[in-house]
Order: C-alpha cells, then sequence, then structure tokens
C-alpha cells in the first residue's frame, strides 16, 4: 500500500471514526484503525461490534492494500503534523506502517488487516432513503429521552417504526418519552420496526454533516444491524433485541390545564431556576395559576436548604383550573432545548400524572413527562 | 483549652411532684402515678417514700402493691404535667437560648458564656424554679453533657431521704476521668441493662476498667464500639447542645390489653399501625426511607428491626409490607407478644422522580389521596380498606 492524503482530510476522517474504537477491548485489532484503499479513495474503518463507522477519504493512491494501525497513536500523530500532503507507505512484510509529511518521518507497528472484523456491504437496493437534515432533527429530538442505565437496555435504544410513508423515533427512561414523526419523500417497500441504540443515532447525527444529502438506511434480514450509508461514510449499528414499551398506551390523552409559554421564556426560567434546583434534587416546582382577566402567570420556584431559594414569574396562556406541579429541571431543559417554535404548550392533568409537552403548530413532535411528586 | 460549662437538669420525680402540687395531702405519702393493677397497668413514677420501700418506675402496679399493700395509686395527669413542664423549659430558655430538651423533665443548657461559675448558676436556676413552679430539682454539671448527665444521677441516686434530693454536683473541668472511674459501668450510656452483666463478666466492672484498657483490647471483645465507649468511659463528649433535627422519625404503637400470639391479630395491628403512621406522614408532605418494627414480650425484653430503601415512602401498603417481613425475622407462631410499633425515619421533603412505565406507584398515590381526603372531611373511621371490613366485626 502507497499512498498520499491531506492531512487535514485524514485528521478529520480519524476524528469521526475513532468514536467507534472500544477504549478497553481485550481484542487487540479492535483498538485499531483499518486503512484500505478502496477504488481511488482511502476508506477508514473503526468499531467496536456494537457500532461501527467508515469513512472514505480521496487519495492519490500508488499501490493497493490493507493494515490496521492503533487508533490513538495513529491519530495523535496525524493530528500533530503539519497541514501538508501525508505519505502512507506499508512495508508489508513487516506489518509496519511509514508516515511522512514534510520533514517528519514515522513507523508504526500495525496488525494484519485479515483481522479485522469485515464490515457488512448494505444492499443499497433495498434502502430507506431519510433527507439528512430531517432525519438529524429526528434524532436530537428523541435521543436524549433514551436511558443511560446499562440495567435496561431496551431503554437505551431508539424505537423506529417505517410505514405507511411515515417514520416515527420514540425513546423513553422510564421518566419520560419523546415520540417525533416524518413523512418519508420516498415509499418503503417493507415496513421496518427495530430498536437502534440511541448512542448509535447520535454518532450518526455528528457524522451527517450535508444537510443537502440523504441517509440510506439498510436493514439486512435477520442479521440484527442496521447500516446509514452517506456519500462518503457509513454507520452499521447492532440493534437491540427485546420489546420495546407500549409508549401509545401511555401518552396521555385528554389534559385539564393547557398552558401555552414562550418558548425562550420557559427555557430561561428553567436556566435561573436549575442554578438553584441542581443543590436539590433538580426540583422544580411550577404554580399554573389562571387569571379572571388577562393572561394567567406560571411561578416557577426553587428551593435548595444549603443555597437558598427563588422565584420566576411568566406570563402564560392558560385554559383550564390551577395547579402545582414539580418537574426535574434539567428534563425540562432538554426539552426545550429541542423545541423551534416561538410557543410550546404544557398540558397537564394532576400533581403526580404525566405532563406533555409539545412545540406549538407542529404536531410532528411531543414529548411526555412525569412530575416529580413526594415519593 | 477552653471547657464549656454544661449543666444536666432534671425534675425530681416529676409526675409525683406535680401530683403533690395539685393535692397537697400525697405530702409524705407512700405513693405511685401509673396504671391500674387490674389491667396491665405499670408504675410511671413514684414518691420518694414509695422508693424507699423498693417500688421503681416501669414495675408493674401488681407486684408494687404485692410488696406494699398500702402503695397509694394516683392515675396521671398528663395535662398538668406537660404545662409544668413548659414553665420550667420556660425558664431555661430565658436563662440561655442554648436549651436542649431531651425529655418532659430533664434538659441540657449550655452556659459557658455566662460569667457566673457553674455551681452559682445551678443554684440560682434550681431556686428560681422552686420560686416560680414549686417543683424541685436536681442538676449535674460539667464541661460535658455525658458528664452532666451521670453527675446528676449520681447525685440523685446518694440521696436516701423521702422527700426529693434536690440535688447540685459538680465535676470540675479537666476531672471528668478520675469522676467517672470508680462509677459502676451501669451508670455509662451505651451499655444498658442487658449489657452489664456481659461487661462484668468480661472484666469491667467500674467505669474506670473500661479507660483503662489497653486500644485493641475492647476492640476484639465488642468491634466498632469500642473506640467510642473508651472515649465516653475517659470522660470525652464533644456533642454540642442544641435542638436536635425537629422530627426524626414518626411511630405508633399498641400494648394489648392481653399478651397476644395470634398471627392474623399480630398482622391486622401490624397493618392498622403501618396505616397510622403513614397517614401521619402524609399530613405533614414528609416521607422515609427507613421502616422500623419494635416488638415488646411479656418480659418487658423489647427488640427493634429496621430495613432502609433507596426511594423514600410514604405508602400503608410499602411500611406494611416491609414490617411483616421484619415480623417474621424475629417472631415465630406461638411466640406471646405484649407490644408492637411501627416506625418510619430518615424521613424527607424531598420530591422524587416519578416514574412513566411502572404506575403502580402512582395509581397507589391517587387512591390514597382520595381516601386521606374523606378522612379530613369526614372522620377517619368513614373510608376503609376492603380487608379491614372484613376483619371488622361491626
Amino acid at each position: 500500500m502507497k499512498l498520499s492524503v491531506s492531512q487535514p482530510q485524514l485528521a478529520h476522517g480519524l476524528g469521526i471514526v475513532t468514536r467507534a474504537v472500544s477504549p478497553r477491548s481485550t481484542l487487540p485489532v479492535l483498538n485499531n484503525i483499518l486503512l484500505a484503499t478502496d477504488e481511488g479513495r482511502l476508506r477508514l474503518s473503526a468499531t467496536n461490534l456494537e457500532l461501527g463507522i467508515t469513512k472514505w477519504i480521496g487519495a492519490q493512491i500508488q499501490e493497493e492494500g490493507s493494515i490496521t494501525i492503533p487508533a490513538r497513536i495513529f491519530s495523535d500523530l496525524i493530528g500533530a503534523l503539519p497541514g501538508n500532503t501525508v505519505d502512507l507507505t506499508l512495508n508489508t512484510r513487516t506489518q509496519t506502517l511509514n508516515i511522512h509529511c514534510g520533514t517528519s518521518n514515522f513507523d508504526i507497528k500495525g496488525i494484519d488487516a485479515q483481522e479485522f472484523p469485515p464490515m457488512p456491504v448494505p444492499d443499497l437496493q433495498n434502502g430507506v432513503e431519510l433527507n439528512i437534515s430531517d432525519f438529524k432533527e429526528m434524532i436530537q429530538q428523541v435521543s436524549f429521552a433514551a436511558s443511560t442505565d446499562e440495567a435496561r437496555p431496551v431503554l437505551q435504544g431508539v424505537m423506529m417504526e417505517i410505514g405507511n410513508n411515515e417514520i416515527t423515533l420514540a425513546a423513553t427512561d422510564g421518566f419520560r418519552i419523546s415520540v417525533k414523526k416524518t413523512s418519508l419523500s420516498t415509499p418503503v417497500s417493507a415496513p421496518v420496526k427495530v430498536i437502534i441504540p440511541a448512542r448509535s443515532l447520535s454518532e450518526l447525527a455528528r457524522i451527517a454533516t450535508n444537510g443537502d444529502e440523504t441517509i440510506s438506511m439498510v436493514v439486512p434480514e435477520g442479521r440484527g444491524q442496521a447500516i446509514f450509508h452517506l456519500k462518503d461514510a457509513e454507520l452499521v449499528s447492532q440493534l437491540i433485541d427485546g420489546k420495546f414499551p407500549d409508549y401509545n398506551a401511555i401518552i396521555p390523552r385528554s389534559f385539564k390545564t393547557n398552558t401555552t409559554i414562550t418558548t425562550v421564556e420557559f427555557q430561561k426560567a428553567c436556566r435561573q431556576a436549575e442554578i438553584i434546583a441542581r443543590e436539590s434534587n433538580n426540583v422544580i416546582r411550577m404554580h399554573i395559576q389562571p387569571q379572571e382577566q388577562g393572561p394567567g402567570i406560571v411561578e416557577f420556584s426553587t428551593q435548595s436548604e444549603e443555597r437558598g431559594s427563588g422565584e420566576v414569574v411568566l406570563e402564560a396562556n392558560i385554559d383550564g383550573p390551577e395547579l402545582l406541579i414539580a418537574f426535574n429541571v434539567s428534563y425540562l431543559l432538554n426539552v426545550l432545548d429541542v423545541i423551534s417554535t416561538p410557543n410550546t404548550i404544557l398540558a397537564t392533568n394532576a400533581d403526580n400524572t404525566p405532563g406533555l409537552i409539545r412545540p406549538v403548530g407542529d404536531e410532528s413532535y411531543l414529548h411526555v413527562i412525569m412530575p416529580m411528586h413526594l415519593g | 483549652m477552653r471547657y464549656r460549662k454544661i449543666l444536666h437538669i432534671d425534675l425530681d420525680a416529676f409526675f409525683c411532684s406535680v401530683e403533690e402540687l395539685l393535692n397537697p395531702d400525697l405530702k409524705g405519702v407512700v405513693f405511685a402515678v401509673g396504671g391500674s393493677p387490674d389491667s396491665r397497668g405499670v408504675v410511671s413514677t413514684c414518691s420518694y417514700a414509695a422508693r424507699k420501700l423498693g417500688i421503681h418506675s416501669a414495675m408493674p402496679m401488681k407486684t408494687a402493691l404485692l410488696k406494699v399493700p398500702g402503695l397509694k395509686i394516683v392515675y396521671g395527669h398528663y395535662k398538668k404535667y406537660q404545662f409544668y413542664s413548659e414553665q420550667v423549659m420556660e425558664i431555661l430558655c430565658d436563662t440561655t437560648p442554648l436549651v436542649e430538651q431531651i425529655s418532659i423533665d430533664e434538659a441540657f443548657l449550655d452556659v459557658t458564656d455566662m460569667p457566673q461559675k457553674g455551681a452559682a448558676i445551678a443554684a440560682a436556676l434550681q431556686k428560681r424554679i422552686r420560686d416560680e413552679t414549686a417543683l424541685p430539682c436536681s442538676i449535674g454539671i460539667a464541661s460535658n453533657k455525658l458528664v452532666a448527665k451521670i453527675a446528676t444521677n449520681i447525685a440523685k441516686s446518694s440521696y436516701h431521704g423521702d422527700q426529693t434530693p434536690r440535688a447540685i454536683l459538680e465535676v470540675p473541668a479537666g476531672k471528668e476521668a478520675e469522676f467517672l472511674a470508680p462509677l459502676p459501668i451501669k451508670e455509662l450510656w451505651g451499655i444498658g441493662k442487658k449489657g452489664v452483666p456481659q461487661f462484668i463478666k468480661m472484666g469491667y466492672t467500674t467505669i474506670g476498667d473500661l479507660a483503662k484498657t489497653p486500644d485493641g483490647i475492647l476492640e476484639k471483645q465488642i468491634g466498632q464500639f469500642a473506640s467510642t465507649l473508651k472515649k465516653r468511659a475517659a470522660g470525652m463528649d464533644d456533642r454540642p447542645v442544641g435542638n436536635e433535627e425537629d422530627i426524626k422519625s414518626i411511630s405508633n404503637e399498641t400494648t394489648f390489653g392481653k399478651d397476644i400470639d395470634d398471627e392474623v391479630e399480630i398482622e391486622r395491628t401490624l397493618r392498622q399501625l403501618s396505616e397510622k403512621v403513614a397517614y401521619r406522614l402524609r399530613q405533614q408532605g414528609l416521607s422515609g426511607k427507613t421502616i422500623r418494627l419494635k416488638i415488646r414480650w411479656p418480659d418487658f425484653e423489647t427488640h427493634t428491626r429496621q430495613l432502609s430503601f433507596p426511594q423514600p415512602t410514604n405508602h400503608d401498603t410499602v411500611i406494611y409490607q416491609s414490617i411483616l417481613r421484619l415480623l417474621h425475622e424475629i417472631w415465630k407462631p406461638g411466640m406471646k407478644v405484649r407490644l408492637l410499633g411501627v416506625a418510619v425515619a430518615t424521613l424527607t421533603t424531598t420530591l422524587q422522580q416519578l416514574s412513566i412505565l411502572d404506575t403502580r406507584y402512582q395509581k397507589e398515590d391517587q387512591l390514597l389521596q382520595a381516601m386521606d381526603d374523606i378522612k379530613k372531611r369526614f372522620g377517619k373511621k368513614m373510608i376503609k380498606r376492603g380487608w379491614d371490613v372484613q376483619d371488622d366485626p361491626e
């Protein structure tokens, strides 16, 4: 293998694929990145067996070949090189990669590319076409609600359902649920229902930077994998096996009090309250008070025995009876951060039943959030 | 090093002294305040004249009457005791803000910042209480709470007259260990009645014996508690005088008219106690992480068992289920029980995140809210769980 690549492109590509390198793998080759010439481009791949990422970058190839190189050493080294052309030459006999850039010259020992787990090749004919900017927004609006608790693997995933020319993503950590639906521009041949690790989707959102492109998603039959193909990158994720909670049954359908608040104001009130609330279990209380005349008010209050207390009062359109309800303020901030409409509705019933938050004028997204209550 | 000046004040034969105020004819009479000898009454307190004849508190009234057939029994006027106790505590709070009331008739005072000598403050306080309430008291003075309380006990127990002791005893600062050394180990906090014979068996008769054991030996004999106990034996105690946390636990208990061994009745009693405790928790906006069972056998031996949850609770059923688990760790069919108690401790007002997937909790919560609401409006007996209706003969 003998080729030349631009240092900034190589460094960028390594920044993407190294996210799939597992730092504590017992299999030495999984600590490495695969470098392989591939139809006039250089392919970089890394995998931790649950998540695999491939990135292709432009290269001038003089001799085909492949090798795996320790991820940490290689990416640190490339990052430290000047922004010139980097020449990579493999000594196949010693499996050592020579890296030459300007006046710098390094030899790094690798492991035979044959030992690297093969990455699946997707059959793009059966793929589902997804618009990148739409899909990225979906991921951002949903994946934060997934659990980080390893004891409940199913909840670490995002439920993806495709059918009727519509795609739905849903996630829940047991305390809140995020659901986003979007219509598909091209119809699908067969419905899809899979649980994808939230972590994989977050990585996908990070890789997919060009909003004009499309992503092709392929779920090969019986493989337990989903493959997301972009023009110059690919992500393979293991699917999570298990029964996802029937979230549709949990979403409340009717509410007693509907409170409409300016999204930015709502966010600001939470940001302020959070400074005190983070000292006391993140609890903030919202006192929703309709008024006879004019708009109602919502009083956000927070209290920490050690630090002090605070109140923020906002005007709001309130339809329904008064209510005092407590929420985890970081949960509120998480959802408000992904709402882009000017106004947000908080729909509630009681201080111990789920509330629903959604953007006003956008029926495609909803978030259900459980209040905090005296245990 | 600056020594503190701590007073421990204890009203002498408090209930009896109040009864004598209410009825001056009782002066000098051999009498006891307590329950009826027909049922399960015990002596709450008795006059010094009765003490001389061998009567002591917690003695079953039946036994007391056998011992002193002429013993006059006075049924307690508990509201009056409360009233007099408050009068005394007011005087104490007027002396210093650093008052820690430890029971109806006992308190600690930190008078370090007062210029007078400890003994002078004690004498003035004793006189003022006498003048304003006509109640006698004894006072122990020392550089810490532990020694001050022991000083009061020693001062009172060395009195052998048939009036009240009205004693004052000061342990000079720096002489704590010396004062404790000759005292029998039963005087030390943390050993307890049951512990005394064990300690004597191990060779510790006096507090001094404990204080001078070389490091490590007591640890081997009694474990972790050794270092605390050795400190105490040396007269060391740095706990401040102050109001303890407002509420530490909420509890309810029942003493049976007749010892019972019927499992159904025991469980029903525990369920009712659990419900009472849970209701009180909810009314005060509290929930707790520790559930505690108290059980007393017919011979008065009392045991407690407890368990803790990561999440606090104030639900009847959660408390009751835990109490049942604890019961079966300690009680076996056929064992007779005299008293049962349920307590919830490690209390908090902190809100907890509710789960959206496991809604059993919320359902129970809604049910309890509705029941509490009815109880508050129409009385506690207006609504019951189905199982209580079946059990209840009414």
